[in-house]
């Protein structure tokens, strides 16, 4: 073989081995190949699916929802004209931070990709930035979804608010839901409890991506998913009446809660100190939760169903109820009181010093005697005493619709063994109990839906924020004497000229209720007020405000409780 | 034959001449004329973001113009005077590429030497001066010299410049000047076997990296030996070196490597070792080889070129670019026109009688053989990255007029001779 055909030969032999080499990538590997080219240009971008609205019972927006924007530059496009004085001053990051940050940006293979500056920044932020886009190549804003509170009902406790996902492992509630790093969700209060209505479902796009991690537009190929939006909560709160009532509590702590008592349904809920939602744009920046959460006020609380206070004289319905129910003692029983009874070594006062002179039930309603409650409740058994609490709903948890409800105490027979052993208390402890001091503890949800119960003669439902909702029914069973009389002697006590609820009565209205004063170890006592409105027979709204330190029921929280009836009188109908 | 000599002065004379006949060679014309279409069109999509006249497309056009310029002037230099004075070229050659040691470094690297604004590769063109010196040197031989002398002096003479080469560093042309003269000297008709055994040794450091590839290459070397070398007393310590050899590659590897160069080697191994350092670009490459498939993605349309993952897209990977676009079609058309471009010189290598013209078209071929095989074979992971570009296909304006040079001086050659 002449020379020249051996190097062809050769020649043609390496040209072969290369041939196929590339045949076994483009052929043989080709679908691997083509699937790692995919993974390295196409994007899978998730669109925010915007969440539902909260309404209040008339249609009112409660909550909406607002664009807020990341603010972020692509180091290479920033040039000498780049001020970095005023995005300093219209975000807070200091110059000198954001000249490293940049300088560090340009310096790396990265420098096309966006490094984020300041997250969270507002509409007007972002358009005083955006007017200055000549000074400031580069910067770039991303939407981020956050929600705005556009009516001056705060309602900031029922609300809630929302949280980024940082850690998937952390305390998502909803883990049934798909979520993912940098989602929002619920974190307290109705977005919480509502996240799988709220939510909707985030849609996704396909983008072409390069390298450097510039957008090249749709993939074709893949059209992706469209959001969907969450769907639209509407809540039983009136929010004019809420606002009312925020604004009544301003300066002062302690809760409201309005109920329409046939249905349940919450018309305000007030717990005071509060925060304001408004107050940060997107979620809960850490410093200020810290903020909150070091409080001494405790505005993180939400009093109305996390309160735990005494109930105090408006606890004294329950014995009384007990008495009519089971026949215990007729109309003409009567007591005298001179200010003080005496048990054993022990002496218990009437809040009125001078005392009541003789009086009947109802008058000891109306006139908040203590002294004959001390004297009925040694008539009473103490298991159905405490049988009658739990009719009334006290000590197990009321069941709205919001998170951390506590459940309060009404003290047992076995429980006081437990905590004082079976020698340690007696009749006296029952003494304190019967007036609504001691161990009990109650929550203001849980007297307003007392309230509930009286003025609707035992056929409520569960109290609830979602209009519209299946709320559980409650019926109390109680003979109708034993309700006339718990209506007639609330009557009395806003009606009757010595009634200690004077200060809630509302001329043309019928007013029914109940004071309480909340002893209190770490100073001035708490004030109670629960009631409700009649209005053509139907009882329209029942209430329970607790003012703090307000003193004695027939101040603060009776005053407050003027107000409201005031309003519902002209406002709410069913 | 009347030859018209031109009478302005000596070295004119000496220089250029009235070519007997200007004849295009189209065996070996027509793969350039494709093989720059296709470079071209891939360009001219690699380039898209870059304004008209500072694209890469417009530029290597104006490259591929100039380089057919050159190409017919070529046509009047009198082939001979390169015989004639080989050695003063030669060194030239060695003096230039020192020379660059005084010059400043860039990018990591002394190719350059720079006079003023210009500046130029003088290992570029020396590729082609290292061919007339081996060709000459092999066409002086007369039979009168030991065939093992010749082939170490030949050796030797592209070794000292490889090593300069290499130490610039520029592994890609060192790998060049001590390949061609490889096949230079097996066209002169030195034994295969002598060859062998200056190569064996190469083989054996590279084989050491791995005990069973090393163990199955001793298998094979004792089997040559056994076969081509009658003298036990030669065979033994041939053996005994190329072991030598193996044990001395760790020291090789650690002493006269440079880290990126051992980084390249390692990574040739095993791209995964470090896919977003080193093993980065062959990756991306053989994604978008493999991606391609048949028919290719369509021009322009490759995602991996135009979302820039594959890196110095339109140099050293074009290969992969056009893999990519252009599918296994596009590379059977790379592989079959350079096929017939270097057939066709090595057909003329074998009929031209004169030693020095036949040695150097040989010398010519191995030239583009090496860089292109070298290319390609480092886009789908079978050789390391050497930045070796490819001929007529990547981009850069002195690579593609040295292609061309040689293209003119072969069609010269044969021209004169045929």
């Amino acid at each position: 073989m002449p020379k020249f055909k051996k190097v062809q030969l050769v020649l043609a032999g390496i040209f072969t081995i290369l041939f196929f080499r590339f045949y076994h990538l483009q052929i043989y590997q080709h679908s691997k190949y083509e699937e790692k080219a995919g993974n390295n240009s196409v994007r899978k971008i998730s669109i925010h699916a915007p969440r539902g609205i909260i309404y209040d019972r008339n249609g009112i927006p409660i909550v909406d929802n607002r664009q807020i924007y990341d603010l972020a530059v692509i180091p290479f496009d920033v040039t000498s004209q780049f001020d970095y004085q005023m995005v300093s001053k219209q975000t807070g990051v200091s110059s000198s931070e954001l000249q490293e940050k940049i300088t560090r940006g340009k310096e790396s293979f990265h420098r096309f990709r966006p490094v984020p500056i300041k997250r969270h920044i507002d509409f007007e932020t972002r358009s005083h930035l955006e007017e200055n886009k000549l000074s400031l190549p580069g910067t770039i804003f991303s939407e981020f979804p956050a929600r705005t509170y556009p009516d001056k009902a705060k309602l900031t406790h029922v609300l809630g608010y929302l949280r980024v996902v940082m850690d998937m492992t952390a305390s998502i509630p909803n883990q049934g839901l798909e979520y993912k790093l940098g989602d929002v969700f619920g974190f307290s209060g109705i977005e919480r409890i509502y996240e799988s209505i709220l939510r909707g479902n985030d849609g996704t796009e396909f983008r072409l991506v390069d390298i450097y991690g510039i957008d090249h537009g749709v993939y074709q190929d893949n059209p992706g998913q469209q959001p969907v939006p969450g769907k639209a909560l509407h809540l039983s709160i009136d929010s004019k009446l809420q606002s009312l009532i925020e604004d009544l509590f301003s300066g002062k702590k302690g809760a409201a809660i309005c109920m329409m008592p046939t249905s349940g349904e919450v018309l305000a809920f007030v717990s005071a100190p509060d925060y304001d939602l408004n107050s940060f744009a997107g979620p809960v920046p850490i410093e200020l939760w810290e903020g909150w959460n070091s409080d001494p006020e405790k505005p993180l609380i939400n009093r109305g169903i996390q309160g735990l206070y005494p109930p105090g004289s408006t606890f004294k319905l329950l014995a009384a109820a007990l008495a009519k129910e089971d026949g215990v003692v007729d109309k003409n029983w009567t007591v005298n009181c001179n200010g003080v009874y005496t048990l054993g070594d022990r002496d218990f006062h009437c809040w009125n010093d001078a005392g009541h002179g003789t009086v009947n039930m109802d008058e000891a309603i109306y006139q908040s005697c203590n002294i004959y409650f001390y004297q009925l409740i040694q008539k009473l058994s103490y298991k159905n005493w405490t049988g009658m609490a739990e009719k009334f709903k006290f000590g197990v948890s009321s069941g709205i619709d919001l998170l951390g409800e506590k459940r309060g105490l009404v003290p047992g027979r076995s429980y006081m063994n437990r905590k004082y052993g079976k020698w340690g208390w007696a009749t006296g402890n029952l003494l304190t109990f019967v007036i609504g001091q001691g161990d009990v503890l109650v929550t203001p949800v849980q007297v307003a839906q007392m309230m509930n119960i009286i003025a609707t003669r035992g056929n409520t439902k569960t109290p609830h924020l979602l209009l519209d909702s299946p709320a559980e029914k409650i019926s109390v069973s109680l003979k109708p004497l034993t309700w006339d009389f718990l209506q007639q002697s609330t009557w009395d006590v806003v009606n009757h000229k010595e009634g200690t609820g004077k200060a809630a009565k509302v001329i043309g209205s019928e007013v029914h209720g109940k004071t309480g004063t909340a002893q209190n170890p770490h100073g001035e006592d708490h004030s109670w007020f629960a009631g409700y409105l009649v209005k053509d027979n139907i009882p329209i709204l029942s209430l329970a405000v607790l003012v703090e330190h307000g003193g004695k029921g027939s101040v603060e929280a009776a005053i407050i409780s003027h107000e409201i009836f005031k309003y519902a009188q002209k406002n709410v109908s069913l | 034959m009347l030859r018209k000599t031109l009478v302005y002065n000596n070295i004119l004379n000496k220089i250029f001449q009235v070519p007997d006949k200007i004849v295009f060679r189209w065996g070996i014309l027509f793969p350039v004329l494709i093989l720059m279409c296709i470079s071209l069109i891939t360009l001219k999509y690699t380039s898209v973001n870059s304004s008209f006249f500072s694209s890469t497309f417009t530029k290597q056009i104006v490259w591929f113009g100039l380089g057919s310029f050159v190409f017919v002037l070529a046509q009047w230099i009198r082939i001979q005077y390169f015989q004639e004075y080989a050695f003063h070229f030669y060194g030239i050659l060695i003096i230039f590429i020192a020379i660059t040691y005084i010059m400043p470094v860039i990018g990591g690297s002394q190719r350059w030497v720079i006079v003023g604004p210009f500046s130029f590769q003088p290992s570029e063109v020396g590729k082609l001066l290292l061919v007339f010196v081996i060709a000459r040197v092999l066409a002086d031989q007369k039979g009168n010299m030991n065939e093992i002398k010749l082939l170490l002096l030949i050796l030797f003479m592209a070794l000292v410049p490889a090593l300069i080469v290499f130490k610039q560093p520029d592994f890609g042309t060192a790998i060049v000047y001590g390949f061609i003269a490889l096949p230079m000297l097996y066209w002169s008709g030195i034994r295969s076997y002598y060859l062998f055994s200056v190569i064996a040794p190469i083989i054996s450091i590279i084989s050491a990296f791995n005990i069973y590839i090393f163990s199955i290459w001793m298998g094979v070397l004792v089997m040559v030996i056994y076969f081509n070398q009658p003298k036990i007393t030669m065979g033994v310590p041939q053996f005994i070196t190329n072991i030598g050899c193996g044990i001395l590659s760790p020291f090789i590897w650690n002493n006269f490597l440079y880290s990126h160069q051992k980084e390249r080697i390692l990574t040739l191994l095993n791209p995964m070792r470090d896919p977003h350092g080193a093993g980065y670009q062959v990756i991306q490459s053989i994604i978008a080889i493999g991606s391609g498939g048949i028919w290719g993605k369509g021009i322009g349309k490759g995602t991996q070129t135009q979302l820039r993952y594959l890196p110095v897209r339109d140099t050293d990977f074009i290969v992969s670019v056009i893999g990519e676009e252009m599918g296994l079609l596009g590379i059977a058309v790379i592989l079959g026109v350079f096929f017939t471009m270097l057939y066709w010189m090595i057909v003329y290598a074998g009929i031209i009688s004169n030693k020095f013209s036949s040695l150097t078209l040989i010398g010519f071929a191995s030239i583009l053989f090496i860089h292109l095989i070298v290319n390609m074979g480092m886009t789908v992971g079978l050789l390391p990255v050497t930045g070796l570009p490819a001929p007529f296909l990547s981009y850069g304006g002195s690579f593609l007029l040295s292609c061309m040079l040689i293209l003119a001086l072969s069609t010269n050659i044969v021209n004169h001779h045929i």
